[in-house]
């Protein structure tokens, strides 16, 4: 159960060290550890085997969306 | 109650030495694997921090590293045991090929932390406390201090060189 309110304090954290950053570059680490954040509490929330797959399709996919912001930042691919 | 919160705590250093080894022995501060990575470790280096830590931590932002693989690992051993702790590596190994990352720090993390995880719960420790553990993990890295995270990670790659 602290197990919970540890990373639902954490992900509560994260977002809004996330928010206050301006810098996209630096923005994205913080958003990274709110995933983590999420990725975890889906699995301590939901008692169900398939649990698993869900926080890993989230993670994966949050994690997708972070590479596709970062890259577009960086320039994005170079015709 | 106080067992549990102490559980966390070693849990969380003993992820926290669990990822970091297995990234720097994968070399993630070295290059950028995508542009973004290279992009993000650019500004935590101009922010004051340090460029081979901070091109580490836009790895982790970019793919599912050993930080990500210790976390589902712990997921899939509290969901099923070791099946799901090897489930979950396989996950992040699909996970890296849709993130264009070629490497396997992530799903050697994973199997390494399937194991790590479990041994753990046959002495008093319960999964949870590894999920929790590996977000406070990743909390120190990515979500305190970026300068003082990435000189620290640049320190630890130098000693791997």
């Amino acid at each position: 159960m602290i197990a919970l309110y540890v990373v639902a304090a954490i992900a509560v954290f994260a977002a809004i060290r996330a928010i206050i950053e301006k810098n996209t570059g630096r923005k994205l680490p913080y958003a990274n550890v709110l995933n983590f954040a999420v990725a975890g509490a889906l699995v301590l929330l939901l008692d169900h085997p398939l649990s698993l797959v869900a926080a890993a399709a989230y993670f994966v996919g949050s994690t997708l969306e972070s590479n596709a912001i970062a890259s577009t930042y960086a320039g994005g691919v170079k015709r | 109650m106080l067992g549990e919160i102490l559980h966390i705590l070693a849990a969380a250093i003993i992820s926290w030495i669990l990822f970091v080894t297995v990234d720097i022995f994968f070399k993630l501060p070295e290059t950028g694997g995508v542009s973004g990575a290279s992009a993000i470790a650019r500004d935590i280096e101009a922010g004051g921090g340090a460029l081979a830590g901070g091109t580490m931590m836009g790895n982790i932002v970019c793919s599912p590293d050993a930080s990500a693989g210790t976390l589902l690992a712990a997921c899939g051993v509290y969901v099923a045991g070791i099946p799901g702790g090897l489930a979950a590596a396989l996950m992040v190994f699909i996970g890296n090929r849709i993130c264009h990352d070629p490497g396997y720090a992530g799903t050697t993390g994973a199997v390494l932390a399937t194991f790590v995880v479990y041994a753990f719960t046959l002495v008093g420790f319960a999964a949870t406390d590894f999920i929790a553990g590996m977000v406070i993990a990743i909390l120190t890295i990515q979500g305190l201090s970026h300068t003082h995270a990435s000189r620290l990670l640049a320190r630890l790659w130098r000693v791997r060189q």
